[in-house]
């Protein structure tokens, strides 16, 4: 239950990208039609399901000081992650290339920039100073995926929906979707302050 | 709807006469006039926005009447003087009318304001978009609401809501809800809590003294001349007044501790503190009716949202962990704004789903997610108006996905 309660906060009432703010280079660059962000939305859960639960495993087997070690090498945190990310992102990009050529060449540059979805990094932050189990770790990267696919093909569906509106010249592009942004955080509000695990 | 055009037609007078001229103008509130293009393309019933727009302010009309009178009403329960319905009818007439028409008129001023400037800004001419979220938006705030905070919150939701978007049918979410929201986030104290519903008293605890402004003096002048009663300057809040909503009862003590307070004819008929426009349960209906004939509000919206609604309620039923879960499923129509919601909000042609099927999870989405909001969550005591913004973000995608379905549903048939 305790599970089920990390992935329905960290996908909704805590979104990465809506409460905050995380992932908005690609969220923002990549949501101008609602084929290319699923795509990019997939590969974000994927990515982040099997970085934060790595990530977990290397702060607490590796870095701490109960660890092989038996030294606190917190200090090379930021660098481990950075790297665990960046090498699951490739391996990502080639097992889509071998096995699905079509997805492959449909996300084109995006599949690699994942590396630099700052949402990635965010959550296996997170994990480190919300102190979750490991079990826990693997729901909150899961949800936390999933809460920002949904945003982006959500943004994506409304930017090709006003792609015909007649928005004000210097609003157009990404003027035009911080203020979508913004509104959808207010709307994504509703849920803030639930509880699951108060019932 | 064809019906009542016939019905309009018979009843049409002589062409040239004065009789004549006013019934054109007030049919072409409804219709468009008989003069239609001749040659080339017909338009079969070309329905624009004036008539769309005017028919869902028509059936607002009950809810403002009776908001009015039940601002008074409420009002003079709090301080315990003509309890009964209809007793001291002109004081509360007229004590509602001070109330809502400054929110009324400062609504319509900085709405309209904005709109006219950008209609003149841009070349178009003037849109009739704002005089539905205008007619909404007083019936949806407490009546308490400093005018300065409405008049920033309209100016949020008309400018950032709808001219950063491109103006009327261009929007993504509501306009009125946007409008309340801005409130509800930027102001919590004035639109939430117990001591917002009644109006004119300091604060709803007992004990408290009652304000009355220089407007009602100058009624207690013509009353006393017609020898009527009179506003009673030295009034206070009655022992035991606390003016909590039934959600706010409900939250602490279930049904139970709503139906101690009040009972279920008087939530039912809306004689309850509450936002202007939503307390009436019935009045709003025969709006509901009005938008459904019509054909302005999709039926299929609002029965999916209280199929949604339904569904929730027996699940949270059957969960059953708080006092507020055990309400039953019917009940929760009693409460707070459910059908204003569903028959004036979520049915917006432009922001809610477009697609037939769309329409269907959109509303149902509507009513379970709002529900789960009512409920579970503390922070918030009310659903609807989150839920339809929630659900506003998301019609785009519901209604891509829809037409994605039918695209390859087609492809596969050719």
């Amino acid at each position: 239950m305790d599970l089920v309660n990390i992935f329905i906060k960290s996908a909704f009432i805590e979104n990465l990208v809506l409460s905050y703010f995380l992932g908005m280079c690609s969220y923002l660059a990549v949501s101008k039609t609602v084929k290319t962000a699923f795509g990019l939305g997939l590969a974000v859960i994927f990515v982040l399901g099997i970085t934060i639960p790595i990530n977990w495993l290397i702060t607490t087997f590796l870095l701490s000081e109960t660890g092989v070690f038996g030294h606190d090498f917190t200090f090379l945190r930021l660098i481990l992650f950075i790297a665990v990310i960046a090498s699951m992102v490739q391996l990502v990009e080639m097992v889509i290339e071998k096995f699905s050529p079509a997805l492959y060449n449909s996300l084109g540059i995006f599949l690699p920039l994942i590396t630099v979805n700052c949402a990635i990094l965010g959550g296996s932050l997170f994990t480190v100073t919300r102190e979750y189990t490991f079990g826990e770790s693997v729901a909150f990267g899961l949800g936390g995926g999933f809460g920002w696919f949904l945003a982006i093909i959500a943004i994506a569906a409304i930017r090709e929906k006003i792609r015909y509106s007649n928005i004000p010249a210097p609003l157009r592009g990404l003027g035009i979707a911080f203020i979508i942004t913004g509104l959808m955080g207010i709307a994504f509000m509703s849920l803030l302050g639930i509880d699951p695990a108060a019932f | 709807m064809s019906k009542l055009l016939e019905f309009i037609k018979k009843i049409e007078p002589k062409k040239g006469s004065l009789a004549h001229t006013l019934y054109d103008g007030f049919f072409t509130f409804l219709y468009t006039p008989d003069e239609v293009t001749h040659g080339g393309t017909h338009i079969k019933d070309g329905m624009d926005l004036k008539r769309t727009m005017v028919i869902v302010v028509l059936s607002l009309q009950l809810c403002y009447l009776l908001g009015t009178y039940n601002i008074g009403h409420q009002h003079f329960l709090a301080i315990g003087e003509h309890t009964a319905f209809l007793e001291g009818f002109h004081l509360k007439l007229f004590y509602g009318l001070g109330k809502l028409l400054p929110i009324w008129i400062v609504t319509h001023v900085v709405g309209l304001g904005i709109e006219f400037y950008y209609a003149w800004k841009k070349g178009h001419g003037i849109e009739e978009g704002f005089l539905v979220s205008g007619a909404l938006i007083p019936l949806i705030m407490p009546p308490d609401l400093p005018l300065w905070i409405l008049a920033l919150s309209v100016a949020f939701a008309v400018w950032i809501g709808k001219e950063a978007f491109g103006g009327t049918g261009m929007n993504i979410w509501n306009i009125a809800l946007l409008s309340r929201v801005f409130v509800f986030f930027a102001y919590p104290t004035t639109i939430s809590g117990d001591e917002v519903w009644v109006a004119g008293l300091e604060r709803a605890s007992s004990g408290a003294a009652v304000d009355y402004g220089w407007w009602h003096h100058l009624c207690n002048v013509f009353f006393d001349w017609a020898g009527w009663s009179t506003f009673n300057g030295a009034a206070q809040v009655i022992d035991g007044f606390t003016g909590a909503t039934p959600l706010s009862l409900a939250f602490q003590g279930g049904w139970e501790q709503v139906t101690s307070v009040y009972s279920e004819t008087a939530m039912w008929w809306g004689s309850i503190p509450g936002s202007i426009g939503e307390t009436s349960k019935p009045l709003i209906i025969v709006g509901a009716l009005m938008l459904i004939v019509s054909g302005i509000g999709s039926w299929r919206i609002m029965l999916g949202m209280f199929l949604g609604a339904v569904v929730m309620g027996w699940l949270l039923n059957a969960w059953g962990a708080t006092p507020f879960m055990e309400v039953p499923w019917q009940y929760h129509f009693y409460m707070g704004s459910f059908f204003f919601a569903m028959a004036f909000m979520a049915t917006d042609p432009v922001t809610a789903a477009s697609t037939d099927q769309g329409k269907w999870i959109y509303g149902f989405l509507i009513g379970f997610i709002g529900l789960i909001i009512r409920v579970l969550n503390p922070a918030y005591p009310e659903g609807w108006m989150l839920a339809i913004l929630l659900l506003n973000t998301f019609a785009p995608l519901i209604d891509h996905y829809i037409l994605q379905a039918n695209i390859s549903k087609r492809l596969k048939r050719a």
